[in-house]
C-alpha cells in the first residue's frame, strides 16, 4: 500500500509539473492569465504531492517496510529511529527523491514570494523551475524508482518492481528483516546527516536565479529585475552550498580517520564548483545594480552556477568518474547528460538571440583600472579560473585523456596544491582591496593612502610572528596576505561607526548597529570576508604546520609529540545499545606535565566494518587528534596510537560559522513580511488613512 | 566674435573625441591585462598538469608493460581478504588486488569477479606509514598512488578504499528464497 501510495504521488507530481511547463509557457505567450494560473496552481501541487511521497517513504523507513527494496538496502532491524529517517536520503533513490522535494519547496516558495512583484517573469521563471522538476521526477519514476518492491517470480528469482508482476509472489516478512542492508556506518554522523540536505538546498537554491534569468531573456523584461527577484534566493543557496561544504569537511575529519578535511576528490570538487561561480555572480549582480553593466557576463555566470550544479550531481551520480565517494554506477547518466548539455545549449542560445538583437548592452563602459567594478571583475575572472582549473583537474584531463588520447589519467593532489594556492592568494588580495576602491573611478594614491592603515595593522601582526621566530617565510606571505582581507573588512565597519559617532553622536554599540541595518548586503558582506579570512589563516596553519607521530605503548606508558604526552591507562571493551562492539583506549593527555583531558579514542565494531573514532582534543589553538590503530589485550597489554596536531585547525569551522552570521545579515530582509503582506498591509493603511 | 562661436562649437565634440580616446587607451589597458591573466593562469594549469600527472591504470596493464616500474601511477584493483596483513606497531599494511576489466556494468559484481578468478592478474601492494583504513576488506576496490618497485610490489603512498558490495549495490539474491524453501 505504502509503495503504491508514494509512487503514485510521484507520478501525479511529475505529471503538474510538466503540465505547468506547458500551460505556463502557452498562457504567456498567448497573453492568457487564467493559463497562467493553472500553470501556477499546478506548481504549487506539486510540493503537496511530494511531501506525500517522501513522507511515505519516511513512514516505510520508520516502520521497517523492508518489501521496499530502498528500506531494505538503508536499513534493518537494528537501526536506531533517527538514523531510519535521514535514511531518506542515505542512498541514490531515496536522495533523488528527496532532491525533487527540496525543488519543489524552493520553487513554491519563489512562487509565493515573488509573483505579485515580478508577474510579468513568472510564467517563464515557473516553466523553467518546473522543467527541471520534472526531469528530476523522471529520473525517480523510470530509472531509480524508490518504490520498488522485491518480487519472487516462479519460485527461483527475484525481481525488483512496484506492482506485482504475474505469477509473482512477496518474500517473507521475516526474510526481508533478517537480510536487510542498514545504514552505512560512515553514514552514522551528524555532519553526515545534515551535509547532505544541505548541499542539495544549495544546489536546487541556484535553480531559482537561473529560472529567473532564463525568463528575462524570454521574456523580454531584461531590467535588472530578474536580479532583484532572484538575489536573496542566491544568497540563500549560496548559504546552503557553503553550509553544505563546511559539514562536509568536518565530517571527513571526524570520521575518515586521516587528520584532514579535504583531499581534492572529483566528488568535493563537484560541490565546490557551483560555489565557486555562484560567489563571483554575487559580486558581479552589484555591478549591474548600481552600473548597469555586466549583464551577458551575470547571465552566463547563473547559467555557469546551474549547469555546474546538474553536472556536479551528474557526475556524482552516474559513475563518471572513479571517486571514493561517488554513488555507485546506474543508468542515470545519460538523460542526465543530454539534460546537462540541452539546457546549457537553450539557455547561451537565448543569450545569443538577445545579443544579436542589441538588447543586452552595458549601460558604461569599463574607465579606470582601479575602480571597483574593474576590481570586482578581477574578482570574477580569479573565481572562474579557480573553477575552470579544479574542473580541468577532477573531470577535464581524466574525460578528455580517455575519449581522445586512449589512455587513462587522473591529476592527483599536487596539480591542486600547485595551481590553487596562487589563485587564493590572488583573491585575498583582491578582497583586500576592493572594498576600499570607488565606483567609477580611483586614483592609485586614494587607493594606497586608503590601505595604509590596514597594511601597518597587518605588516604589525606579521613583525609579531616573525618575532615568534616558528613559521617560515611562505606562512607569514601567506597570513599577510590573508589577514589583508579581514582587517580590511574590520576596517571598513570601524570608519563606519566611527563616522556616524562622530556626524550624529551615536554610541559605539548604536553606530555599528544602525551602520549594518542601513547597509546590510555590504557589512553582511564584510563579516563575511572576515569568516573567509578565518578559514584562510586555519587552512595556512593547518596544512603547512601538521604534526604526526605513532607509537606503540603498553599500559602506564607515554608518547611525547611538541609539548604534549600522551598517556595510555587502559583498554575498555563495551558493547553499545544498538548490539555494535566497541574497543576503547582510555588515555590521558598531558601538557608540560600537567593533565589537560581524558581522551578515549575506540574502534566500533559493526558487523560489517569497524569504525575507527578519533579521540580529540580541541582548543583555539590546536586540535590533538588521536587514533586507535591497535591493540594487545593478550600477553603485554599494548595499544598502538597516531597522534596528529593540527594547528589552527578549529578556525576553519569558527570561521564556517562567522560566514554564516555573515550571510544572514546580508540576506534578511528590510521588511520580514512577504510580498503580498506587505501590499495588503499598505492597503489596510491606505483604507485607514482615507477612512 | 566668429572664433568663439566656433569654439563653442566645437568643444563639445572634442570632449567627446577625447573621452572615446581615453575610453579606447583604458580598453586596450583591460585588454592587456585581460590576455596577462589569462596566460598566467593557463601556464599555472600546464605547469600544474605536468607535475600532477599520473597515468589510471588497472593491474594487469601495470605488471606486464615495464614502462610502468619506478614511474608513479594510480592504480585500481580488487583486494583479496586473505592476503590482508597489517602490523599495526609499524603501521605496514600489505594486499594483493586483482585485475578489475576495463568495462563493466556492475562495480560490485565486476569486484567480487576480479577476487574470485585466480587467472586474473595480481600484485602485492605495500603501504607504509598508513592506519589501516576500515573500508580494507575482500572484494572492496583499492585506488592507490604509488610506484612498482624492482621487487614487483607496488610500493603506495595513498591508499583509498571503496566498497560497493556493503551497500550501494546490494541484492537480497537468492537468500530470500532459499531460507523460505
Amino acid at each position: 500500500m505504502l509503495a503504491e501510495v508514494g509512487f503514485i504521488a510521484t507520478f501525479l507530481a511529475f505529471v503538474a509539473a510538466l503540465y505547468a511547463v506547458v500551460v505556463s509557457v502557452y498562457g504567456a505567450q498567448t497573453r492568457s492569465n487564467s493559463l497562467v494560473l493553472s500553470g501556477r496552481n499546478a506548481a504549487l501541487s506539486t510540493v503537496g504531492l511530494l511531501l506525500v511521497a517522501c513522507g511515505v517513504l519516511v513512514i516505510a523507513l520508520i516502520i521497517g517496510e523492508y518489501h521496499i527494496s530502498y528500506v531494505w538496502r538503508v536499513s534493518d532491524p537494528s537501526t536506531p529511529i533517527f538514523f531510519r529517517i535521514t535514511a531518506l536520503w542515505g542512498s541514490q533513490e531515496g536522495s533523488l527523491l528527496f532532491w525533487s522535494l527540496l525543488m519543489s519547496v524552493f520553487a513554491v516558495g519563489a512562487i509565493l514570494l515573488n509573483w505579485h512583484s515580478d508577474r510579468q517573469l513568472m510564467p517563464y521563471a515557473v516553466a523553467y523551475m518546473m522543467a527541471t522538476l520534472a526531469f528530476f521526477l523522471g529520473l525517480s519514476l523510470f530509472l531509480e524508482n524508490p518504490f520498488e518492491r522485491y518480487w519472487i517470480v516462479g519460485g527461483e528469482q527475484v525481481v525488483e518492481a512496484v506492482f506485482k508482476p504475474a505469477n509473482a509472489m512477496a518474500p517473507s516478512a521475516e526474510n526481508l528483516a533478517n537480510t536487510a542492508k542498514g545504514l552505512n556506518p560512515l553514514l552514522r554522523h551528524f555532519g553526515m546527516i545534515i551535509h547532505p540536505p544541505m548541499l542539495y538546498l544549495g544546489f536546487v537554491g541556484f535553480v531559482i536565479p537561473f529560472a529567473f534569468a532564463m525568463s528575462a531573456l524570454a521574456s523580454g523584461d531584461l531590467s535588472t529585475n530578474w536580479i532583484k527577484a532572484t538575489r536573496r534566493w542566491a544568497l540563500v543557496a549560496w548559504l546552503f552550498l557553503s553550509l553544505g561544504l563546511i559539514l562536509g569537511g568536518r565530517w571527513a575529519y571526524d570520521v575518515l580517520g586521516w587528520g584532514g578535511y579535504w583531499g581534492w576528490d572529483p566528488v568535493e570538487n563537484a560541490a565546490f564548483l557551483p560555489w565557486l561561480i555562484g560567489t563571483a555572480f554575487l559580486h558581479s549582480v552589484m555591478i549591474q545594480e548600481k552600473r548597469g553593466m555586466l549583464k551577458v557576463w551575470n547571465l552566463f555566470l547563473v547559467i555557469g552556477t546551474f549547469s555546474a550544479v546538474i553536472f556536479g550531481t551528474f557526475a556524482t551520480r552516474s559513475g563518471l568518474i572513479d571517486s571514493v565517494h561517488s554513488f555507485a554506477r546506474s543508468g542515470i547518466g545519460a538523460p542526465m547528460f543530454i539534460f546537462w548539455a540541452s539546457i546549457t545549449i537553450i539557455s547561451v542560445g537565448l543569450i545569443l538571440w538577445r545579443w544579436n538583437r542589441g538588447q543586452l548592452h552595458d549601460e558604461h563602459p569599463f574607465t579606470n583600472l582601479l575602480s571597483r567594478e574593474a576590481l570586482f571583475i578581477l574578482n570574477n575572472v580569479i573565481f572562474v579560473a579557480l573553477a575552470g582549473a579544479i574542473f580541468w583537474g577532477s573531470f577535464g584531463a581524466p574525460i578528455i585523456s580517455e575519449l581522445f588520447l586512449n589512455t587513462n589519467i587522473t591529476l592527483g593532489t599536487d596539480y591542486y596544491m600547485q595551481v590553487t594556492p596562487p589563485l587564493f592568494l590572488a583573491m585575498y588580495i583582491l578582497m583586500g582591496i576592493a572594498p576600499l576602491s570607488a565606483w567609477g573611478a580611483t586614483s592609485l594614491w586614494r587607493l594606497g593612502s586608503a590601505l595604509l592603515v590596514p597594511l601597518v595593522l597587518v605588516g604589525g601582526c606579521a613583525a609579531l610572528l616573525i618575532a615568534t621566530g616558528i613559521p617560515p617565510m611562505i606562512a607569514i606571505l601567506g597570513y599577510g596576505v590573508v589577514m589583508l582581507a579581514g582587517v580590511v573588512a574590520l576596517y571598513e565597519i570601524y570608519r563606519g561607526t566611527a563616522a556616524r559617532r562622530r556626524g550624529l553622536g551615536e554610541s559605539w554599540g548604536g553606530a555599528l548597529v544602525a551602520l549594518f541595518g542601513r547597509n546590510r548586503r555590504r557589512y553582511g558582506g564584510y563579516v563575511i570576508h572576515v569568516g573567509v579570512t578565518i578559514i584562510g589563516i586555519g587552512v595556512i596553519g593547518s596544512t603547512l604546520f601538521q604534526k604526526e607521530t605513532q607509537q606503540t605503548l603498553r599500559v602506564g606508558e607515554s608518547l611525547q609529540i611538541e609539548d604534549y604526552q600522551l598517556r595510555y591507562d587502559g583498554f575498555i571493551e563495551a558493547i553499545a545499545e544498538d548490539g555494535r562492539r566497541m574497543e576503547i583506549a582510555d588515555t590521558t593527555l598531558l601538557r608540560h606535565g600537567r593533565e589537560i583531558a581524558q581522551l578515549r579514542p575506540r574502534q566500533d565494531l559493526y558487523p560489517d566494518m569497524p569504525m575507527t573514532i578519533a579521540g580529540q582534543h580541541s582548543t583555539f589553538e590546536n586540535d590533538v587528534y588521536i587514533l586507535l590503530v591497535g591493540w594487545e589485550t593478550v600477553g603485554e597489554d599494548s595499544a598502538t596510537f597516531k597522534v596528529y596536531i593540527n594547528p589552527l585547525i578549529n578556525l576553519v569551522w569558527y570561521g564556517g560559522l562567522i560566514l554564516i552570521l555573515g550571510t544572514f545579515i546580508a540576506g534578511w530582509p528590510n521588511d520580514p513580511a512577504p510580498a503580498r503582506v506587505r501590499e495588503r498591509r499598505a492597503t489596510k493603511i491606505h483604507a485607514e488613512s482615507t477612512a | 566674435m566668429a572664433q568663439a562661436q566656433i569654439g563653442e562649437w566645437e568643444k563639445p565634440l572634442a570632449k567627446e573625441l577625447l573621452k572615446a580616446q581615453r575610453n579606447g587607451r583604458e580598453r586596450l589597458k583591460f585588454l592587456i591585462g585581460g590576455v596577462l591573466i589569462l596566460a598566467a593562469v593557463a601556464y599555472l594549469v600546464l605547469s600544474g598538469t605536468i607535475a600532477g600527472i599520473q597515468d589510471f591504470v588497472m593491474v594487469e596493464k601495470l605488471i606486464n608493460d615495464p614502462a610502468y616500474v619506478g614511474k608513479t601511477v594510480r592504480l585500481s584493483g580488487a583486494v583479496i581478504g586473505e592476503t590482508i596483513m597489517y602490523d599495526s606497531k609499524n603501521l605496514v599494511i600489505e594486499f594483493t588486488i586483482s585485475n578489475i576489466p576495463d568495462k563493466f556494468d556492475n562495480l560490485a559484481v565486476a569486484l567480487q569477479n576480479a577476487v574470485d578468478n585466480p587467472n586474473a592478474a595480481r600484485v602485492k601492494v605495500r603501504v607504509e606509514n598508513e592506519v589501516k583504513p576500515d573500508l580494507l576488506q575482500h572484494a572492496a576496490q583499492a585506488i592507490l598512488t604509488g610506484k612498482l618497485g624492482e621487487d614487483g610490489v607496488f610500493h603506495a603512498t595513498e591508499l583509498l578504499l571503496k566498497c560497493p558490495t556493503r551497500f550501494e549495490e546490494a541484492h537480497p539474491g537468492l537468500s530470500l528464497i532459499h531460507s523460505e524453501a
